[in-house]
């Protein structure tokens, strides 16, 4: 009898561990970390909104591509996952910053920082990740539910809590248009304006994408202060960035562009970048065998590019960002072309 | 306070300037914060899909929306409480404006100063009755100092109530010592 006693409060315990677990994390972390744990935490800063005062999408609804009431020019964040594509329009997520979904059985969440233009998409197990109201270099810094472990987005390794020193899973989302999304993935489904939350989602407190304006024009001010200032491009220029263990790159969008295929390094590490003329993005790898691609022979899909020479890249993670946050959290960042 | 209630009751002018400021200082707060914004598609529609959240604060002093309101080009995404706490802040400005013309314009008192001397009572209620917005107006022009300041907005309603009733209050006094010669 005295055993079933003991053994009923263990296994209550044990049903709460589940529960209480935080995301899946990376041990040590895959990409850069650019300042010390403890100059990340002394210089966070209230964002305004308090933990929550900006809500996180958790039950989010999705219509059919005909039912979005979306401009071709409109931006979106794309996500293609388990063979299923979503898109997550920009004036929805400016609201909400992070969507706790679910896609073919594997919870993610889709997390959106306006004031420094990155989308970045996380595996979250059974937590969910929420808005703290706290910044760091002007970035989301997200907290997930289980562990109120903190995690400034672009960085993706938690700098205070529990889990602190160790980094999120990520998965990878596309900054684009809804016409350049629609061609790609003409099945996809796309967030619904039913959150659960009421919101103006036809204006953004911030400025406008289509046309440029507000706080996202290049040449505007940033509100809040950084940890490292960098003047080489004015402090809103959208770059494609890319980090790994070793180190950081930003790679000038208009470059990509115009060369289509970019082989560099990042550290001692073998890096290209193949720009997608379809969804105006880029594809990054690591280079190991230092194969050489041709740019006439590649082609893109739903999965993303292919051709020869491709199944001996091994895919890196890659995002847009705003130049002066990347710079900011990356000071030793390497620029591609180095002088812009 | 009596002196001012009098003196509002004898004056349909008066109650309606107040009602007016009121209101425009409403809509002025409720732009500023977001509540009343552009976005409208013509015509007027309404939805009130979330009375469930009617206590649900979005910061201090800020109120989860209940349902939306187009009209024309204008989105009103409202919340009763933040409509009430905008009147509230509208209606304890124009009373302090009021108060501060009828003092101004009122005989000197001896031994109570000049005229002018009570204005300078309202002066702070004004400034900060208009303050609690600052930090919304320099992210909306996109001041790099907005990030320093925006910390702060959760105490300036509450200061900016607390200076606009004694604003009021030294008014008022006034207003009753200049009645009573």
């Amino acid at each position: 009898m005295q055993r079933l006693l003991l053994a009923i409060p263990l296994l209550w315990l044990l049903a709460l561990v589940p529960a209480l677990a935080g995301p899946p994390t990376q041990v040590p972390p895959q990409v850069a970390v650019g300042h010390p744990l403890e100059n990340f935490r002394a210089a966070l800063q209230a964002g305004g909104p308090g933990k929550d005062g900006i809500p996180s999408i958790d039950r989010p609804q999705f219509v059919g591509a005909d039912q979005a009431r979306l401009d071709d020019d409109e931006i979106v964040i794309g996500l293609y996952r388990q063979g299923q594509a979503r898109a997550y329009p920009q004036r929805i997520l400016v609201w909400h910053e992070i969507v706790n979904d679910e896609v073919g059985g594997e919870a993610l969440s889709i997390t959106y920082c306006p004031l420094t233009g990155t989308a970045l998409g996380f595996k979250r197990g059974t937590t969910q990740l929420g808005v703290s109201g706290r910044l760091v270099n002007s970035n989301l810094v997200m907290y997930d539910r289980a562990t109120d472990s903190e995690w400034p987005q672009i960085l993706g390794v938690a700098i205070d809590g529990p889990l602190a020193g160790q980094g999120l899973e990520e998965v990878r989302l596309i900054w684009t248009t809804w016409g350049q999304w629609r061609a790609r993935y003409p099945e996809t489904r796309v967030l619904s304006e039913r959150t659960g939350y009421v919101r103006n989602y036809r204006r953004d407190p911030y400025g406008s994408y289509t046309p440029l304006g507000g706080y996202y024009l290049p040449e505007s001010r940033r509100l809040f202060s950084v940890l490292h200032r960098d003047d080489r491009f004015p402090p809103k220029t959208m770059i494609f960035g890319v980090r790994t263990a070793r180190g950081a790159l930003a790679v000038d969008r208009r470059v990509l562009r115009e060369e289509g295929v970019i082989e560099t390094r990042v550290g001692d590490e073998r890096i290209v970048l193949i720009h997608d003329p379809g969804l105006e993005t880029a594809w990054a790898f690591r280079n190991p065998r230092g194969v050489s691609l041709d740019a006439g022979a590649l082609g893109f899909g739903p999965a993303g590019v292919s051709g020869p020479g491709i199944e001996a890249l091994e895919p890196l993670h890659g995002f847009e960002a705003m130049w002066f946050a990347w710079a900011a959290f990356y000071p030793e960042t390497a620029l591609y072309p180095e002088a812009p | 306070m009596s002196a001012l209630r009098r003196r509002l009751a004898a004056s349909p002018v008066a109650m309606l300037l107040l009602s007016l400021m009121a209101a425009g200082y409403a809509l002025a707060y409720l732009w500023l914060t977001g509540d009343l914004a552009g976005g409208g598609w013509g015509g007027w529609e309404a939805s009130f899909p979330a009375w469930g959240r009617l206590l649900e604060r979005r910061g201090f002093l800020q109120f989860e929306p209940v349902g939306w309101i187009m009209l024309g080009g204008l989105i009103w995404t409202f919340s009763p409480f933040n409509t009430l706490l905008a009147l509230l802040m509208g209606l304890l400005l124009g009373l302090n404006l009021l108060a501060a013309w009828w003092v101004w314009r009122s005989p000197r008192v001896c031994g109570l100063g000049s005229s002018a001397s009570g204005i300078l009572a309202a002066i702070p209620a004004l400034l900060i009755g208009g303050a609690c917005c600052a930090p919304l107006v320099l992210i909306w022009l996109g001041l790099p100092i907005a990030g320093a300041v925006v910390g702060l907005t959760p105490i300036l309603i509450p200061l900016a109530l607390l200076l606009m009733l004694l604003g009021l209050w030294i008014l008022s006094r006034r207003l009753e010592a200049n009645g009573e010669r």
